[in-house]
This record gives structure tokens, C-alpha cells and sequence, in this order.
């Protein structure tokens, strides 16, 4: 009798878990069919992108990481941009300039254009973020961008005249850059960009649920026409495996920066389209300069000769570019004639000069990020460099850390890179290599006068083609001198759902969803 | 009892008026400096030291330490270094998510730790007994992230029952429900484990106690004997554990909710260490550390309940 009633218990159990699933399983196969018909027909206009992390807000101003700036690219707009096949620099919202003498630039704004809050935009709002970016108690962390501006003046309403401290040639890169955007004065001051965004760009913001998600909804009045995503959803899911799951499943329909194992998951992923473009980013093996051996020609040329950059860039499965030019071929200053100019995998004369200067059986200390790509790079080449007798032992560490440690030079050689998203060689040089920005953003400790007086000619240098000859001249001495050595250019990457339609990355890695639809 | 109560509140204050200023220390301690990781690896020097100033870094430790203890005194926590958002606020829309996956995480583990313990004490070497040590090793190795992934390509990948991830829908709804079985059951599997280990040997203790003998030597019926007399008995370690358990839940299951995309404190947590967001570690360590204590407390009024001769006066 006992027993009886027990297994009426577990069978009235069983049965209610099994409908529960059933029901489950119903309704997502036929949400499933929704979905799939829909397919055919009249597919919602809204999109779902997966971010790694939040953003850390949404001001332009005060923002400098490339996760806010995905969303920051959606609601702002700069006065110039980069043309993603060409790479030219056109104007945006800006209409035209001139540059009577070096150091004015004059530039005249796009009429009839309002910002979300209904505000006309025009040169007082110019003026407004450019002279709030650049103000030392607004601390900006990317103030430094528009550190050769001297003033902002509003000539009409509709004309603002930059004037410069000195000749400076990367001017519209640099008015091309993310951190450039232009917000709304009135906006400004009524509340906090950084929860509130307002731009003048084809989305609006909705809402922002701080470690979740952030909505945007497209902005009807749009200057140059409503975009044809109704609403936009940056999801933050910080696995990178969940997020390809997602888009598997369909909850998301845009993801980007894949990293290189799970390309083959992705491949095999019918509803998925992958989209891989070269870009502007590089990876560099630098040498601290303060430290011997490090400082010797000989010693640096050894480690040049002995990597075999193949060999890595193999591993990097289609997403990484082979070239020995610091500058990169999609970075404004590439000269293809430099590629000789590197010293190239030769085991032989490594072995030859680590003998002949006594370098053989030295132990040096190579610091890296702990990240996948980092790590990768750090074990490749402590192999390459254990064979010509060089020992190398790596001292990993998290981000925060490294900064801090590379900053401060607490290594012999590491691993560096740069996003490169003013695409402008010598806004790579200036703060990688120029000697003035030793211990912040050059890492390396790089001191060369020679160096450093080619870099200020070809930023000061307005003509494009004098800046290219520079930039081809610095780039070659750096070469010379095996200052670094390039592991690799990067591959932007992106994966999108078939049903996702005109998305363009920029060789930089950012895009815009202002010609992006569903069907 | 109330006098115990009121002595552990005590006791609450200073430890975390000494917790906070051990993680300060070891924060400002630690490589790594907040201005430089919110300034970003393109900014100048000149842009560091303008946030440096902004944010008072450059003031003497015990200065930085002052001001911050002096906020909290006064009920702020402070605003976040990197978002600007004030930290009560931060920790707050996220601690609701991290409530849901600890409570549902802790109702599969007893259901399954307490039920699977048992059967196997009073069925002591039996194919099922075997079976569920073998279960709850597994379950204690199994790392989280592998039966996350796992769980997420079987259920929500290939037979599409359950969502990948979020937790962003009313747990009362469906949708809600169905968000929380895949992390609740990874998460729960772990606790779970340990609570059938504790319940079985507990339990296989008070079984050959004399008063269980009795009760049956009264002619008790074996399921009042086990699941009345037993289980009570029984019951004060495995509380114990379950409390540890639902402790730990409570302070954020950082890999679970990285795997499932869930906007909890855990994850909170682990950016704020990455981003050397001072306040914003501090504030969610003082949250994990109150409830840690909490739970601890109401554990120990449990005990009471349980075990009429635990008395506190």
C-alpha cells in the first residue's frame, strides 16, 4: 500500500515535468516558426548586437574605450570621417574647409542639421566640445587628441576657424576620431551625456541598463535620411562562446572581434555570414631602450632575425596580415617599398650575432598581457629565441598590471599594439616612438632626435604628399634601427546573421549601422 | 537571543570597518593604477595626471582612505571611478539578478543534495548510494564554465529548450523561469554535491543513535522514525553548509554569470577589479561581506529551531 502510493507520487511528478518541458519545447519551435516565416515576409527592422563588455558611458568626451565607442559611433557624428574603401578623409558634417595659412583651419558646417533635443547644430556647438575637450578640468582622457589646437572661433554661425599652435598635418584625422564627436551644448548642460547621450547621428538613445544592455532607436529626422533599423540593442554578453551560442540561436545577430579558435565554429554555422577585412591595427615585439642589451643594434637585430613571424601569423587562422612595415598598407603613410627594408627571419645570422657580441645564454625578461592573442605571440617567440641561444622568460600578467608595469619599463622586451583609429602614421609614431611621450604611450623608451625630427616634420607638414615621404623616411629609420619588430597587422572581423543586410566594418574596426537593414 | 543579535550587529560594524580598509590597502597596494586603465593605453601623460587629479589620487593614502570611510559613515558609498555612477545605484540593479540565481541555485542544490543524501544513508552501499557519490564528485570537479558551455550547446544550441542566456524577464513569468533553470542547475550542481555528502554522513550517524533504536524499538513507523526523528537530528551540519553555500552564492558567481550573460554582482565584482574602480570594489565587497555575516546569523537562529538545547543566553 505504502509502496503504491509512492509511485502514484513520482508518476504524477514525471508527468508534470515532461508536460513542462513539452510546453517549453512548443512554444520555442513555434516561436522558431515565427521567426522563420517572418523570414520570407516582413522581417522587424531591429537588431541585436553583442558587446564583450559595458560601456563605460557615452560621452565622446569622456570616453576613450572601443566598446563606448561602438554605441557613441551610432548617436554622434564628427565633422570629418574616413572613407572605408579609400581611406580618404571627406567631410561629415562638416561641408568644407580651407587652410589659408598652417596653422587655420576654417571650416564651414552642414546647414539645417539638429541635434536629438531639436537643437540646431552649428559652430557654437563645435566650439562647445572642442573647447570642453580640451579644458584640463573637464580631465578628458583623450584631451591629448586636440592637443595641438591653440583656439576654437566661431566666425558665423555656420564657419569655425581652428587655429593651431603649430603646423599640424594629422588635423582632420583627428577631427575624424570617435573622441571628436559632437554633442549638443544645451544638452551638455542639462544633463549628463555620459547616461544621456545626445548627437546628431542616425540613432537616438532609448535606455541604458548599466551592465546589460543599451537600446537605441533610429532618428527619423536624420539629415541625411531615417535609417531603416527601427531599434538597436547592444547586448552585453562577456563569453565570447555564448555570444556565437546567441547567434546560433538567433537572440543576438551581430557579433565582432572573433578570436581566431572559434573562426571554424562560426564558419560551420549556416545562418551566420563572417565578414574579414585587413585593418589598421599592429602588434609589435618592443625592446626597452633604457636597458642593455637591449639598447644595442646588434642585440635587436639578432631578435629580428631570429622570429619567424609565419609561423605565428599561421595560427592566426586568416586574421592576421603579413607585413614588416611599422606603418601598416591600410594606414595613411604606407609605403610598400619599405617591406625590405626589415630585418627578416634568418636564423643563421642570428646565431651569427648573438655569438659574435656574446649574447648567447642570456636570460631576459619578457612581459605580457595575459590575453589569448598576447600569450600566443610571448610562447612562439620564446621558442624562435631559445634556439638562437637567447633565453626568454615570460612574466604574464592581467591588463591593469601591465599597463602600469610597461609604463614603468619593468621588462627587457614586450608586446605592444595599436588600434591605429586615426588610420594616420604619424599619430602612430608621435605616441609610440616620439621621445616626448616616453613612460605614457611609448612604452618602448624609444630616444632618437633623428626619429623624432622626422615625426614633427611630418606632423607639422601639411601637404600630404611632403607628411608621406616623412612618415616613409620615419618609418624606415625605425626599421633600421630594429626598434620593434612587427608580428603581425591586424584583421578586423565581424559575424552577422544572413538576414542582416549592408553592414560595412572600417578597416579600423568600427562601422555604422545607419545602412543596415533586415530581410 | 535578541542580545545575540544585537552583539553580532556589533561585531558586523567593526569587521567591516576592517575589511574596508584591508581591501583599500590592498587595492592601492596592488600594480596598476585606475587613471591609467580609465585614460586608455592611446592616452598622454598629461591626460593621466588630469585624471589622477580629478579623482584625488594623488592625496596621501590615509587622506584617500579617510575620505572614503567618512562617505560611507554618512550612507555613500561613493561614485564609481570609471562610470561616474554613484556605487549604491551600480550594485543595486545588479543585485536583484545575483538574488534570483542564489536563491534558485540553492532550492536545486536541497532538493537534490538533501533528498540524494539521505537515500543513500539509509541505503548505505546500495547501486544508488554508489550512483550518487559518483554524482557528487563529479559535481564538485566539473568546473562551472565546461557545464555551462555544455549545458548551453544541449539545451539551448541544439534543442533549443531553454535561452542561451540573460536574466533580464520577472522570475514569476515563464520566460523568467525558463532563464534561470541552465545557470541555477550549473551553479546548484556544486552545492548540491557538498550537501549530499554532508546529509549522508549525518545522517548515517544519527541513524545508529540510540534514540533512533528506540523509536523503533516504540514501533514507530520507519517513515516518521527516518524523516522526523533522523532528518532532524540530521539536519544541524548540513544547514550549516547549505548557509556557507548560499553565502557564497549571494557574493556573485562570477564564472556563472560570465558564461550566461547575467548583469549580476559577481561580474560587477571582477570589471571593477580589472578597471581598479577603488569604490565601486569596495562597495561590492562591503555588500558581500554584510551578507556573508547575515546569512551566518540567521543560520545560527536556525539552529535554535532545529535543536531546542542550542540557547544562546
Amino acid at each position: 500500500m505504502k509502496k503504491k502510493y509512492w509511485s502514484y507520487v513520482l508518476l504524477v511528478l514525471m508527468l508534470a515535468i515532461s508536460g513542462a518541458l513539452a510546453g517549453c519545447a512548443g512554444k520555442s519551435a513555434s516561436n522558431n516558426a515565427s521567426s522563420g516565416s517572418q523570414g520570407k515576409e516582413n522581417v522587424a527592422q531591429e537588431l541585436t548586437y553583442a558587446m564583450t563588455s559595458d560601456v563605460v558611458g557615452l560621452s565622446p568626451i569622456l570616453t576613450n574605450d572601443s566598446v563606448s565607442s561602438t554605441v557613441i559611433d551610432q548617436v554622434y557624428e564628427t565633422l570629418f570621417v574616413r572613407d572605408p574603401e579609400t581611406m580618404e578623409i571627406k567631410p561629415h558634417l562638416a561641408e568644407s574647409y580651407e587652410t589659408p595659412d598652417d596653422k587655420t583651419w576654417v571650416i564651414k558646417l552642414r546647414k539645417g542639421i539638429k541635434f536629438h533635443d531639436g537643437t540646431d547644430f552649428n559652430a557654437e556647438a563645435v566650439k562647445y566640445t572642442f573647447d570642453k575637450l580640451r579644458d584640463p578640468k573637464t580631465a578628458a582622457p583623450r584631451a591629448s587628441l586636440l592637443e595641438p589646437v591653440e583656439s576654437v572661433e566661431v566666425k558665423d554661425d555656420y564657419t569655425v576657424v581652428i587655429k593651431t599652435k603649430y603646423p599640424y598635418g594629422p588635423m582632420l584625422a583627428a577631427l575624424s576620431h570617435t573622441n571628436a564627436s559632437i554633442v549638443s551644448p544645451t544638452a551638455d548642460q542639462k544633463q549628463d551625456l555620459m547616461k544621456q547621450p545626445v548627437g546628431t547621428g542616425p540613432f537616438k538613445f532609448v535606455e541604458w541598463v548599466p551592465g546589460d544592455h543599451v537600446t537605441l532607436e533610429k532618428n527619423d529626422d536624420y539629415w541625411q535620411g531615417a535609417p531603416k533599423l527601427e531599434k538597436v540593442t547592444f547586448k552585453v554578453v562577456p563569453e565570447v562562446t555564448t555570444a556565437i551560442s546567441m547567434l546560433q540561436t538567433g537572440d543576438v545577430q551581430f557579433i565582432d572581434n572573433i578570436p581566431a579558435e572559434q573562426l571554424s565554429r562560426i564558419e560551420s554555422m549556416k545562418n551566420v555570414q563572417l565578414i574579414k577585412k585587413e585593418g589598421t591595427p599592429v602588434y609589435y615585439l618592443g625592446f626597452n631602450m633604457k636597458k642593455k642589451p637591449m639598447n644595442e643594434l646588434a642585440f635587436r637585430q639578432a631578435v629580428s632575425y631570429a622570429i619567424n613571424k609565419d609561423e605565428y601569423i599561421q595560427q592566426l587562422k586568416g586574421l592576421g596580415v603579413k607585413s614588416n612595415s611599422v606603418i601598416g598598407p591600410k594606414v595613411f603613410g604606407y609605403d610598400e617599398s619599405s617591406e625590405n627594408v626589415a630585418y627578416t627571419y634568418d636564423p643563421e645570422k642570428a646565431k651569427q650575432l648573438v655569438e659574435e657580441h656574446g649574447y648567447k645564454g642570456i636570460t631576459i625578461k619578457m612581459l605580457v598581457a595575459n590575453t589569448a592573442t598576447h600569450m600566443k605571440m610571448a610562447e612562439i617567440v620564446q621558442a624562435q629565441l631559445k634556439e638562437v641561444g637567447i633565453n626568454a622568460e615570460i612574466e604574464s600578467m592581467e591588463w591593469g598590471t601591465f599597463l602600469d608595469s610597461a609604463r614603468q619599463g619593468k621588462y627587457d622586451i614586450t608586446f605592444l599594439s595599436w588600434a591605429n583609429l586615426t588610420a594616420d602614421g604619424s599619430e602612430l609614431f608621435y605616441p609610440n616612438f616620439h621621445s616626448k611621450n616616453m613612460g605614457a604611450t611609448n612604452r618602448i623608451f624609444y630616444n632618437n632626435p633623428t626619429f623624432d625630427k622626422l615625426v614633427e616634420e611630418s606632423r607639422t607638414a601639411i601637404d600630404p604628399e611632403v607628411r608621406k615621404q616623412k612618415l616613409k623616411e620615419a618609418n624606415e629609420f625605425l626599421l633600421k634601427d630594429a626598434a620593434v619588430v612587427v608580428m603581425n597587422h591586424g584583421v578586423v572581423t565581424a559575424a552577422v546573421d544572413q538576414s542582416v543586410k549592408g553592414l560595412e566594418i572600417d578597416p579600423t574596426g568600427q562601422w555604422s549601422l545607419y545602412h543596415v537593414h533586415r530581410e | 537571543m535578541v542580545g545575540m543579535i544585537v552583539r553580532r550587529f556589533f561585531q558586523l560594524i567593526l569587521l567591516l570597518v576592517g575589511i574596508s580598509f584591508l581591501v583599500f590597502t590592498s587595492m592601492y597596494i596592488a600594480p596598476g593604477d585606475p587613471a591609467t586603465i580609465i585614460a586608455g593605453p592611446t592616452a598622454s601623460q598629461s591626460d593621466i595626471e588630469a585624471i589622477r587629479k580629478d579623482l584625488g589620487l594623488n592625496d596621501p593614502f590615509l587622506v584617500q582612505y579617510g575620505r572614503y570611510i567618512n562617505g560611507v559613515l554618512h550612507g555613500d558609498l561613493g561614485y564609481s571611478y570609471q562610470t561616474k555612477q554613484p556605487v549604491w545605484d551600480a550594485i543595486m540593479t545588479r543585485f536583484p539578478n545575483t538574488l534570483k540565481l542564489a536563491i534558485a541555485s540553492i532550492i536545486v542544490a536541497v532538493i537534490i543534495g538533501v533528498v540524494a543524501g539521505i537515500i543513500s544513508a539509509i541505503r548505505q552501499n546500495s547501486w544508488f548510494d554508489v550512483s550518487s557519490t559518483v554524482f557528487a564528485l563529479a559535481g564538485i570537479s566539473i568546473p562551472n564554465f565546461w557545464l555551462g558551455t555544455v549545458l548551453i550547446l544541449i539545451f539551448a544550441v541544439n534543442l533549443q529548450l531553454l535561452p542561451v542566456g540573460g536574466l533580464d524577464q520577472p522570475f514569476y513569468t515563464a520566460e523568467g523561469l525558463k532563464q534561470l533553470v541552465l545557470p541555477a542547475i550549473t551553479l546548484g550542481t556544486g552545492s548540491a554535491a557538498m550537501i549530499a555528502r554532508m546529509s549522508r554522513s549525518s545522517m548515517l550517524e544519527v541513524i545508529r543513535a540510540d534514540f533512533i533504536r528506540t523509536a523503533r524499538a516504540k514501533g514507530l513507523r520507519e517513515r516518521t522514525v527516518i524523516w522526523v526523528h533522523a532528518l532532524r537530528n540530521a539536519m544541524i551540519p548540513v544547514i550549516t553548509v547549505i548557509g556557507l553555500n548560499f553565502g557564497f552564492l549571494l557574493g556573485g558567481t562570477i564564472i556563472t554569470e560570465q558564461v550566461f550573460a547575467i548583469n549580476g554582482v559577481g561580474r560587477l565584482m571582477v570589471q571593477a577589479i580589472a578597471a581598479r574602480d577603488f569604490p565601486m570594489v569596495q562597495g561590492s565587497v562591503l555588500l558581500v561581506a554584510t551578507l556573508f555575516v547575515l546569512v551566518n546569523l540567521i543560520v545560527d537562529i536556525i539552529y535554535t529551531f532545529i535543536d531546542p538545547r542550542i540557547s544562546y543566553d
